[in-house]
Parts: C-alpha cells; structure tokens; sequence
C-alpha cells in the first residue's frame, strides 16, 4: 500500500523529537545537538559524519546511534540505517526514538518484523495513534482483520489524512460483517471527499448491504440530482430503490442505467434479478436476450437466462442455455450446477446427478458442484448407512471445507447428520450457517430440532422467538415485494 | 438477503430450484415443492385388500353440493367438507353422516347435509329429514361424541357461519341445542375441524374448535387479483394467503349441557397465525392427558400439550410437527394417526398440497416427532391435493397402511395445466413391514384408482364384516363407500369402549393390543382425516397371530388389561367392568 507516505513523515519528525528529549548517554549534549541541528537542517551527510565521529568516543551511545539511523535513513541508506538503530535497541530495547526508526524502516520494506518493535512502542505509548496506525495497516495486509480493526480504531483521526487508510479499515469491518461500523468509516471518507463520486458509492453500497437502503439513497442523491449520472451510480441506486419496495422507481432507475451502458452485461443481469423476484420471468428473458445480442459472448448472460427459462418450465431451451454458457466458459461451474438443478426442477434426479457427476469429474473440488451433488443424493432419499449417504455426506462437508462461505453447503451437510442422528455436528453447522446469515430460517429450526435432541434446550426459548421473528420478517418481505409484477412495458427499451 | 449482481445466478439458483424443497412463493397456498423420491421396484407381496365403490348400490345417490363445478370465486367453495360414521341408534350397525354446502347464488334442493341409516343388508335409507339434521350452508367439518353422557352419539358440524351442536334424543332425532348450550359465537366465524376431548378428565367432553380463515365476501379478493390469488401463473380463488387467519376456541363442558369459551384462559387463543384445519385430540406423550393437535394450511401446525391443569402450551414447532424437515410451511389439510412401525406410540401422518410430500411423523414415545417422511419412501408421490387420511390396517397383516383421498382445490387449472387434473385418485400405502410404504393404486382395487374431487373420508366397518371400509366425500358428486372386499388370511380384532368414570365414548382412551410380540397402540377419537370421524370401535390387523392382549389406558387414568383376547371378534370392554355384550354387529 503506497499510501502511509504521511505516516513515514510524522514518525521521523516524532523520531527526531524522541532523540531530542532523550535522556543524554556518553555523548555531550553539543555532539547530540549538533546532530541533531544538522538533521533539522536536512544536512544529513553532515549529521551522518558527526554521529560517526562521536559513536568512535562513545561506541555504546543508544542516542548517537539512533541519530546516525536517522541520517542514513534520510539519505537512502535504509540498511545500515537499521543497522544503527537495531544497536541502539541493542544497548536500550525501550529507547522510543530508535523503536520508532527501526519500525518505520520495516513498516516501509512490507516486513511484519515492524509489528514487535510497534506492540513495544504502543507498551510505552499505549495511546500512539501513529502505532496503531501502522500495524493495523500491517494487520489488514496480513488479511487479519480481527487484528488490524481495534488498531484503525485507536488510530483515530489520523487515518482521516489517509483515505486508503479508511478504506482498509471500512474492509476489514465489512469482512468481519460490522456493516454498520464500516458505514460510519465510510461516512468519514464522504465527509472529508463529499464531491467525490466513488467514496458515494462506497457509502451507499455498504449501507446496502447493512439493510439501510434509506440511507444508501440518501448518501446517493447529490448524484442522482446530476442528470449526468453515470450507469454505475443508477445500478446501484435502481437496488436501493427495490430494497425500499420502489419497484416503479428501481425499474425506471435501471432502464437509463442500461441506456446509458448498453454493453454492460452485469446491467441486465440486475434486471434479470428483479424480474426474478417479482416473478416477471418473461420480462427478464426479455431483457436479457437484449443484453445477449449486444454481448453474445458473456456467459453469465446465458447462465441467468437458463435460469429464468427453468422458473417457465422450459427445460428444453434452458439446458441449451447452461450448455452455451460452459462453451463460452469452461472454467465456470455454475452453468453446470444450473444444468443439474434443472434436471431436478424437471423431477429427473437421475439425469440431474449424472449432469453433476459428469462435471466432477472434471473438476472434482468445484464445492458449488459438490453441494449441488450431495443435495441431490439427499433428496433421492439417501439413507445413513447407504453408499449414496456417505458419498453425500463426503461431498457436502469437502463443498464447506472448500468454501465456509457456501450456506447451502452447510444446510445439506446439517440435514444429513440429523439424518444420521448425528446432533453435535449438526448443531455446529447450524450455528456456522447462522454466523454467516443470521437469518436463515432452515438454520433455526434445525438447530431447534438438533437441540432439543441432545438434550440441550437452554437455547430453544430464544430460539423459537428468533424464528417466528423471521418468518414474520419473511412474510413481511414478500408481501412488499409481490405487491409489483413486471410487464412486457417495463422492458428497457433496445438500445 | 439481497442479491448482489455477482451473485445473482448463484442465489437465483439457490431460490429457483428447490433444495430439499423449498417455499414456492407468490401464491395463495404454502407448498413445500418437494421433489419426488425415485419409486422403488415393487414388492411383488400380494395385497389381499380390494377397495369397490358400493356407493350406488348402497342407497348414496345423492351429489354433496359445495361450490360451483367450475370457476369458481372464493376459496370458500373450494375447502369442501367431512362426514362420519356414527352409530346413532345404538344398534351396532355404522350408520353415515355426511356434510354438505351449498352455492354462491342460493341454496339448490338437494343442498344439505344427510344422515343415512344402516339397513344392515349393504343399504342405507335417507332419514336425514325425520331426524332433524337437514340444513344447507357451508359445513365443514363434523366431530362425534355423547357429550351429555347420556350413551347415545351426539354430532357437532362446524360452518362457515354458525357451528350447529346436534345433541342425539335416543330416539331417531336429534335437537339443534348450540344456542343452549353457549356454543353460538357472537359472529360468524369460519368453523373448521373439531373434536371433542376431556381435557380436563371430569368426565364430560369438552370441544376444541379450529377456524380457518377470517373470511368475509365483502372483503374477499377475487381470482387473479393479487399474488395470493394465482397459482402457477393461473388466476385461481384467493388464499388462505393474504387472508385474515381464523383463532381457535376451546369450550368447557359445564356438565349440565351448557359449555364454556375457556379459550384464553385455557392458552388456546394466543395461537392466532395459523389457518386451522383438521383437528386431532389424543394423548401423544403418554401422560394421560388428551394433547390437541391442529393441521393448519399453510403456516404451522399446532401441537398443544396439555399442562393438567386447564391450560396448554404450545409446541408444534419445538416438537417437530408443525414445518417441513427444513422449516417451511405446509398446507397441512388432514390427519391420520396410528402406529406405523409397532412400537407403541401414536404417529402422525399428515396431507399436503401438491408438488409437495405427505408427511409421516415418528413419535418417540414423548410426544417429539422426527419427519420420516423419505425414510418411510412417502415420498415418491407429490403429484395430488391430499385431503382425508388414516393410518390404519387394511389388509389385516397386522401393519397399520395409510390411505389417503385427493383432489384438486383449482378446477379451472386443469384446462391450461394438464399435470394438475381436478379429479385424482386414492391413494394407499401400504406398509411393508420395515418401516417403508410402497405406493398401490390399481393393485388396491377399482375404488382407490377411480378419479374424483374428494375431501373428508370416514373408516370404518359398515358391513360388519372384520375389515376397514372407507366413505368418502366427493365434491359435487355422490360419496363413494369403499367396502374392503378382504381376502386374505390375517386376523383382526375390533375393541369398542364404553366410558363409566370417563366420557361415555371414551374418546381420549388409548388402546395397546400386544400380540405376537409387536404392540400396536390406537387412540379413541372425536375426528381425524379431514374434518371426518371413523367408527368408534378400534380395529387392529393381527396378521397370523389368533389371539392377542389389550391393554386400555382410560381417560380417567384407569389401566385396565384383557390376556388372551381372541381374535377375529368386536369386543366392548366397559371401563372397569370388563368385557360386556357386544351391541349388534351380527347380521340379526
């Protein structure tokens, strides 16, 4: 990340300062401030060759070997800079200046050997917003999220200078599904960049995702009182107004978005996706064959028009669908798992589990594939003790093995160990679905059942409550959303 | 969870094609869109059952009015009604009730619900006139019991409107008492399943009643009108989606004719999410209390244990029967309960919609219920409407079979969906003795594979002849009467239960008869099926074993067991008494 430019400035200020007040060793407090004058006057050959010459009289001087780091370090000379500071930590471990030196040396080279020498700073100054900033920054490079966030917090309003900064640690709460504390970070980058477009979006996404589509229009609308909005900000606003139930307004939203940018296959995709919801399939095949005769090689085009045809009863014409999108495509799995569930759609379970199998054989660790295989085993009624069991339990716990994030995976795999009576690993499937999306009602009830099986049933009161919440929720949910039906009227018009 | 573009296919998928079976939404009723299991090779075992429609024959010519043939309105001409077999003069003959509706525009003629009496010669007559039970409206289900225990049946038919307590004079008529008895509601309600119970062991039966839907014509949407009202992309009759759910009552009986609404206070009424539908009332986790549970359409269904002391809780979804094995809603419309695999305890098997399982629950012994559904392979058939049901010994191989009637709620739909016809057969599992069922239509006989429009059936012995007949209502057409035409080797008993200390029809008894090593339990019921009553008098196959062990378990709480019962024969136990004179039954 090239962007702690500014944190590399503070910490040498701080670093100098560090020496200045630092308690004088061997060395007079002339040679010290001699250097030291040099050093504030960026005269660092000069500084370097003073530091030489006092290090001969006093060779154990933490502070002159510190101030020598600082020279070299200001004039290029990186290793023998850390050379020199890694003496003076030597000779006094706890000595700040050097600590700070030596930290932003590594900081800078990409090496985690920055983050002892940080956590022994952060010992003695707990509250250094520049160390929390620096190993946060560490810690997300590392993809230790847990790690890197209680660091952006204590940085405080010294990330507000850095924008890469914010954006890491908005990241790092959207991966540990904080979607509202990554807003809050987020609203911070709009507020220092209000003109800025994309930091809107960011915004506005997030808020998306945290269910606040109120407020993901309302961080949107200096952009869409633009009527030069582009297609990017109208897709997203056209989902924000569909989460707030305003089919009317997300359809007409994304019609400009696809006039504006015909060729943007994602575009038709989204429309595919509300005509699903609204049960409107015709009008989605519709919009996406738009969408296919300008972009007839994008095989997610295919995939999702298969997918719609399925909901019509058109097997015939879907698996020319799923077939075209692998041609177009191979290395995707999802025309093929579509394929298979297809097959099952049409009550053909066979052919829908050699579809699957054919595909594994291929690429026998596709877990979206596995999944798809071990479900249809389980729904061809595969009994414990059967082979067809046990190739679906082996599948499905390979398809969470593979991807933890893959929900359904982790539903077949709980129903098979009730199934086998198995209830302390179906609880644990349970509970890890519901880490992922607490609302997934079949991840309830399952683990009620599961519960109340092994005896378990402290739980179940609250349980039961969270899932008649749901269903409500649910019920609630729907009826918003089938309060609209898309007609042939509301095609986006060919561009 | 919304769906992001790089996600769509993915999670489109997801939704698009059912895992396990997931909720089909944007329509009026819940299905479960079950795929259907890959039917198994089949057994080759002979099924010495032979179901043949003696309907005609027997003297039921007349059509059950409900609703309009085709294009229909309102989802209130679609539900239809239930029937019973009720021995209304003691003669130990059953004799037949069935419902009846009506139509949108007026009551035709021949619009009510009629009582036919056993001639004891395979014929009915029509007495329904001279009994005073004749009346048109939209009935829907009937549940039996001798609420004032004075020995004779008395009949409780729930209505769209007001529900009707018949109470029986002993003497070949019965007096409409619901004003009397406290039972008229303020307003009209949609009455749906019953059943008389004890809940509170006194004695004197008491009656839980579920309503279905809060349905009121001026308010009701017509068919296309909103997403509740389509089916498969087809305009059909609104809800039960969308529509206002009904609430459920309970009423104590005071012991002096009267009854009481104990609905609030008992813990009934706070089940208000639900569409109720057939009713079943027995003591599923042994305790000795009558526990109710309530099939409801589309939402969960209810199980409410009974806490002895007036009140319940309930538990529908905590105990595994009121969801599909993956959490979603059903139609759940009727029930049958029995023991499937001998072990002792009640099962449930309950109907659903199409493209959805029946579903067949596995009760432990303590009132928790795994859904067996695939494992016991009822679910090869997810084709048909699923309506009234038992689990019950057919064949008298001593294994409880299911059998089940069907028929579509759409008859319109048939024109643009030829998959979905509106007439469709019976259906019968029939159990193999290994905790598996293995389908039978034409193999079952001529009156399983015949096609109709049904809803509520009845089993019983009308014939007196060993076996389990099965009556039938078929909507807009004559009933059907099934007489088991059994040929086979496997013996039988039939216990008939006269409550002293308990109810006089000892509904909530729960019978255990131990022969050859297996146990099979059966319970005292007010209604099962869909919205119907079976004969009162238990019946157990035996297969080869010739004399079996009965042990009763009273709704007083008395245990009282019978060693060394032989079989082939009814008989009535008299609680505390023992075995007394059998009440008819022979051809005299």
């Amino acid at each position: 990340m090239g962007a702690m430019t500014r944190l590399k400035g503070v910490c040498l200020a701080l670093a100098i300062a560090a020496c200045a007040r630092a308690v004088v060793g061997a060395a007079t407090k002339e040679q010290a401030d001699a250097i030291s004058s040099a050093l504030r006057a960026r005269d660092f050959d000069t500084a370097a060759e003073l530091a030489r010459s006092a290090l001969k009289a006093s060779p154990n001087d933490a502070q002159l070997w510190t101030l020598q780091g600082i020279a070299l370090s200001r004039k290029g000379d990186g290793g023998n800079a850390l050379v020199a500071f890694e003496h003076a930590l030597k000779l006094s471990p706890d000595y700040i200046a050097a600590l700070e030196g030596a930290a932003q040396l590594y900081y800078q080279a990409g090496k985690r050997d920055a983050v002892p020498l940080l956590n022994r700073l952060l010992q003695l100054r707990p509250d250094d917003p520049t160390s929390h900033a620096m190993l946060a920054v560490l810690e997300y490079r590392e993809g230790n999220c847990e790690a890197a966030v209680p660091h952006f917090e204590h940085a405080g309003k010294l990330l507000d200078a850095e924008l890469d900064a914010l954006h890491a640690f908005g990241t790092c709460l959207v991966r540990m599904k904080q979607l509202e504390g990554a807003a809050r970070v987020f609203q911070r980058t709009v507020a220092l960049h209000p003109n800025d477009a994309r930091e809107r979006r960011l915004l506005a996404a997030i808020q998306l995702m945290a269910e606040k589509a109120h407020d993901a229009l309302e961080t949107m609308s200096p952009l869409l009182e633009d009527p030069a909005a582009d297609s990017e900000t109208l897709a997203l606003a056209s989902s924000a107004y569909e989460e707030t139930g305003d089919t009317p307004r997300a359809v007409s939203t994304l019609r400009r978005a696809i006039l504006l940018d015909p060729n943007n296959a994602n575009l038709y995709l989204e429309f595919a996706n509300i005509s699903f919801a609204h049960q409107s399939f015709q009008v989605g095949i519709d919009v996406v064959n738009d969408g296919i005769g300008l972009q007839p090689q994008a095989a997610a085009l295919y995939v999702a028009r298969g997918v719609l045809l399925v909901q019509l009863a058109e097997y015939d014409k879907a698996e020319a669908d799923f077939e075209k999108a692998t041609e177009l495509d191979p290395g995707q799995s999802l025309s093929a798992a579509a394929q298979g569930l297809a097959a099952v759609e049409a009550n053909d379970l066979d052919r829908a589990l050699a579809t699957i199998e054919k595909k594994l054989a291929i690429k026998p660790n596709d877990p979206l594939l596995l999944y798809v295989r071990a479900d249809i085993l389980s729904q061809k009624g595969a009994e414990p003790g059967t082979p067809e069991f046990a190739t679906a339990l082996s599948s499905a716990k390979k398809a969470v093995s593979l991807k933890p994030s893959l929900a359904a995976a982790r539903g077949v795999l709980a129903r098979l160990y009730l199934q086998a009576g198995q209830t302390q690993p179906a609880i644990e499937q349970c509970r890890m679905a519901l880490a992922g999306d607490p609302s997934d009602q079949a991840a309830v009830y399952r683990l009620i059942q599961a519960l109340r099986k092994s005896g378990d049933k402290a739980e179940i009161p609250d349980l039961l409550k969270r899932l008649a919440l749901l269903r409500e929720q649910t019920a609630k949910k729907e009826r918003e959303r089938y309060r609209y039906k898309l007609i042939a009227g509301d095609r986006a018009p060919s561009p | 969870m919304r769906v992001t573009r790089r996600t769509f296919v993915q999670l489109t998928l997801a939704s698009a094609i059912p895992a396990a079976g997931r909720r089909v939404l944007a329509q009026g009723v819940a299905t479960h869109a079950a795929k259907p299991l890959a039917r198994p090779a089949p057994s080759g075992r002979p099924f010495h059952a032979r179901f043949v429609d003696v309907a005609a024959a027997a003297g039921l010519r007349a059509p059950i009015v409900y609703g309009a043939v085709e294009g229909h309105q309102y989802i209130l001409e679609t539900i239809g009604c239930g029937c019973a077999f009720i021995d209304y003069d003691n003669d130990g003959w059953m004799d037949i009730f069935l419902l009846g509706g009506t139509r949108l525009e007026g009551d035709p003629a021949d619009a009510t619900n009629r009582l036919y009496k056993n001639n004891r010669d395979g014929t009915f007559t029509d007495v329904t006139a001279g009994a005073g039970l004749r009346r048109a409206g939209w009935a829907s289900g009937v549940c039996v019991g001798d609420y004032n225990n004075d020995g004779f049946d008395d009949i409780f038919c729930t209505y769209f409107g007001q529900n009707r307590l018949y109470r029986n004079n002993g003497d070949g008529t019965f007096t409409d008492v619901t004003k009397a008895a406290g039972l008229s509601n303020p307003q009209s309600r949609w009455g749906a399943g019953c059943s008389f119970l004890d809940y509170n062991r006194d004695g004197h039966l008491d009656l839980f009643v579920s309503n279905y839907v809060n349905f009121s014509f001026e308010h009701a949407p017509v068919p296309g009108e909103n997403t509740n009202c389509n089916w498969k992309g087809v305009p059909v009759v609104c809800g039960p989606r969308g529509l206002p759910p009904g609430t459920h009552s309970l009423y104590r009986n005071n012991g002096d004719g009267t009854f009481t609404d104990v609905s609030r206070e008992a813990g009934i009424s706070g089940a208000t999410k639900c569409y109720g539908m057939t009713v079943v009332a027995a003591d599923l986790d042994e305790d000795g209390w009558p526990d109710i549970y309530v099939a409801c359409d589309s939402t969960p269904s209810l199980l409410f244990m009974n806490n002895h002391d007036g009140t319940f809780r309930e538990e529908g979804v905590l105990r595994g029967v009121a969801l599909s094995e993956d959490g979603g809603e059903q139609a759940g419309m009727g029930v049958g309960i029995g023991d499937y695999d001998l072990d002792g305890h009640l099962d449930l098997f309950k109907t659903h919609f199409a493209d959805d399982a029946n579903g067949l629950y596995h009760n432990d012994g303590t009132g928790n219920f795994d859904d067996v559904t695939r494992a016991a392979r009822i679910g090869v058939e997810t084709r048909y409407v699923g309506w009234g049901a038992a689990m019950m010994d057919l064949d008298n191989d001593g294994q409880p079979d299911l059998f089940m009637v069907t028929g579509n709620v759409y008859p319109d739909v048939e024109r643009k969906l030829s998959n979905y016809p509106n007439k469709t057969p019976r259906v019968v599992f029939r159990n193999l003795g290994n905790r598996t069922f293995e389908e039978l239509q034409e193999e079952a006989g001529p009156g399983v594979a015949a096609a109709h429009n049904s809803r509520g059936c009845a089993f019983g012995d009308f014939d007196n002849d060993g076996d389990v007949d099965v009556l039938i209502v078929n909507l807009n057409e004559p009933p059907s009467l099934l007489r088991n035409d059994l040929a086979g080797p496997g013996h039988w008993l039939k216990v008939k239960l006269e409550g002293v200390k308990s109810n006089r029809s000892a509904i909530g008894a729960r019978v255990i008869v131990r022969s050859g090593g297996s146990r099979q339990v059966q319970a005292v019921l007010s209604q099962s099926s869909f919205y119907s009553c079976n004969d009162p008098r238990l019946h157990f196959g035996l297969g080869s074993i010739a004399v079996a062990n009965v042990e009763i378990h009273w709704p007083s709480g008395l245990h009282q067991t019978l060693t060394g019962v032989a079989a082939n024969q009814l008989i009535t136990v008299r609680e505390g008494a023992g075995v007394v004179p059998n009440r008819g039954w022979n051809k005299a």
